[in-house]
């Protein structure tokens, strides 16, 4: 029972740092917290679900949700936070932005679902159910870890081999050094929110096929939990948010099965919270929190 | 006429809570702290109220009192931890915290009524009684800022080190913006309930938190006048656009988004500084 319960929170896990790996990159890189990744979240599940709808195959559904996401994540940097950027208040107004945004994209959603719940025709996804030693192991489960994992591996080979991870991280340090080394730093940004948005759909899709349940809300608590993940590793700590989701999809799973179920969102919460006040600078993270108005 | 202006009361007092709502949040980003827990602080309020009327029996007005006072504790409570956040970590804590209030109010079904929320509430107040607080709201705000405390609250938001320098205490005043945001948060949730017949916990969530925070930075963060415009301009303006009244939240984003990247001080803000330039510049060029 437990090992099963630990097997169920590692395949959550993935799906979370899918979500947040996208959340605090951009943190990181910018120091704009993006409330509308949660929005970006649910319209690639929503794009895999219309395309699946219209006739289309799955992979299809997962591509263009990859895409889509990621373009739309692209959009609401150009929209909401380049300018912001300019007059130095991205920190209060990009909260402020990106909750419009986020607001903007959920209300289109609603119209276009109909204020309905979604779900993909039976067997979209073929149910196949593994056993070894004691365990259950749904052909979605495994393709969910593997996804994950395929991802977070693609993103760490992007950001710690490649050029284009120096230039992301020469950024991340220092926006004016990075120019004088002749980084275009707005190019940079589109990426990385590229990178952000394709990560939160194909989050998006996972969670949609796992559940079968799409909603215009459905990005909403995975927002909180994002949270609470980016805080816990360590804003803008990839290594950090990783370690964060796996703890987070564990203790979720195993609260879930243990102890009285209305009470999940108060103790992670609670935790949240102490953690903040505890330790700001989370798990991995090195910047702390007093630090970071530079004002103080 | 008369059935002309009975069908817009319903609104005027929706006005009257949210001016309430608006002044509690604006209060707090007055002295630079980016807290977001009005909310959680209106639905402190709007329970403690709508449970003492409920199960108690209680007068309306001990529901309100005891409902402003649950806020205020609420509040100073609350501003304990957030003084050693800053920014966004601040919004985060305090999103935190309306999770926390959310899911215990749904868990505890037993005294709030859980995700049914509690029904039943005797309605006691009307348009003038909201009235009244919301311009007394108005008017304790109003008079807060023209005096030494206003001031303090400017310079704390400006520069924390100048106001530190000056030998204002930053703990003390914030503290003091929270007292008075989770009093009139209170206050005003209290109301709301004694005025619904019905409160519920998703009330008083993320949505009404957008909300909320919508008025403030439309109408503007540096004067009264603000949060005042603010929530008149986004409560009037679906009404206006009915066929638009369905994409609220359409308008509520693009509004954000327009304004805190064209007119990040807000629309009430920018015409009572670009009246002020006009008139120095008049009275400069009479001068010379």
């Amino acid at each position: 029972m437990l090992a099963q319960q630990l097997l169920n929170g590692l395949v959550v896990s993935g799906v979370y740092a899918l979500f947040s790996l996208g959340f605090t990159l951009v943190f990181g890189i910018q120091r704009i917290l993006n409330l509308a990744h949660g929005a970006v979240f649910m319209t690639g599940a929503m794009v895999a679900y219309y395309t699946v709808d219209g006739g289309g195959p799955l992979w299809l559904g997962f591509i263009l949700a990859i895409v889509v996401s990621g373009l739309l994540s692209v959009l609401v940097e150009i929209i909401c936070f380049r300018r912001l950027r300019k007059t130095g208040d991205e920190e209060f107004g990009g909260v402020v932005s990106s909750i419009g945004a986020g607001l903007v994209i959920t209300t289109i959603a609603q119209q276009v679902s109909n204020t309905q719940i979604l779900r993909f025709p039976f067997e979209t996804f073929p149910v196949v159910i593994f056993r070894f030693w004691d365990l259950r192991v749904s052909m979605l489960q495994l393709f969910m870890a593997g996804a994950a994992i395929v991802m977070v591996l693609i993103l760490g080979y992007l950001f710690y081999k490649t050029a284009f991870g120096r230039r992301v991280r020469a950024v991340t340090d220092n926006e004016h050094a990075a120019m004088l080394m002749g980084i275009n730093p707005n190019r940079i940004y589109s990426q990385t929110y590229f990178l952000a948005g394709a990560l939160a759909g194909a989050a998006g899709v996972l969670v949609g096929l796992a559940f079968n349940s799409i909603s215009f809300v459905m990005g909403d608590p995975y927002l909180m939990f994002g949270f609470a993940i980016i805080i816990l590793g360590g804003l803008g700590s990839i290594p950090g948010a990783l370690l964060a989701s796996v703890v987070f999809g564990m203790v979720q799973t195993l609260t879930i099965a243990y102890l009285p179920s209305g009470l999940t969102d108060t103790i992670i919460f609670a935790a949240l919270f102490l953690i903040l006040l505890i330790r700001p600078h989370g798990l991995l993270g090195q910047e702390d929190a007093g630090n970071l108005g530079g004002r103080r | 006429m008369n059935s002309f202006v009975a069908g817009y009361i319903p609104l005027f007092d929706l006005y009257c809570l949210h001016v309430g709502l608006a002044l509690s949040q604006y209060i707090v980003l007055r002295v630079g702290v980016f807290s977001l827990a009005t909310a959680a602080f209106a639905g402190i309020g709007a329970y403690t109220a709508g449970i003492l009327a409920v199960d108690l029996g209680m007068h309306p007005v001990i529901g309100v009192i005891a409902g402003t006072a649950t806020g205020m504790a609420a509040a100073i409570f609350l501003s304990i931890p957030l003084a050693r956040l800053r920014g966004v970590y601040q919004a985060i804590a305090t999103v935190a915290f309306i999770q926390i209030c959310l899911s215990l109010n749904i868990y505890s079904e037993n005294l709030t009524g859980g995700a049914m929320g509690l029904n039943n509430i005797p309605k006691t107040v009307g348009t003038l009684t909201l009235f009244i607080f919301a311009a007394l709201a108005t008017y304790l705000i109003w008079s807060l800022e023209k005096g030494r405390i206003g001031r303090a609250f400017n310079t704390i938001r400006q520069d924390e080190a100048v106001a530190a320098s000056l030998g204002i205490s930053i703990r003390k005043h914030q503290m003091l913006a929270f007292a008075i945001s989770g009093a009139l948060a209170g206050l005003f949730g209290g109301l709301e309930a004694y005025h619904s017949y019905a409160i519920d916990p998703k009330q008083f969530g993320f949505h009404l938190l957008i909300t909320i925070l919508s008025y403030v930075i439309f109408g503007g963060r540096n004067s009264v006048i603000g949060p005042l415009v603010g929530a008149a301009f986004l409560i009037i303006l679906p009404e206006l656009a009915r066929p638009l009244a369905e994409n609220r939240m359409v308008i509520y984003g693009i509004m954000l988004i327009l304004v805190i990247n064209y007119m990040p001080k807000g629309v009430a803000d920018t015409a009572i500084d670009a009246l002020k330039a006009r008139k120095l510049k008049a009275r400069g060029a009479a001068s010379s």
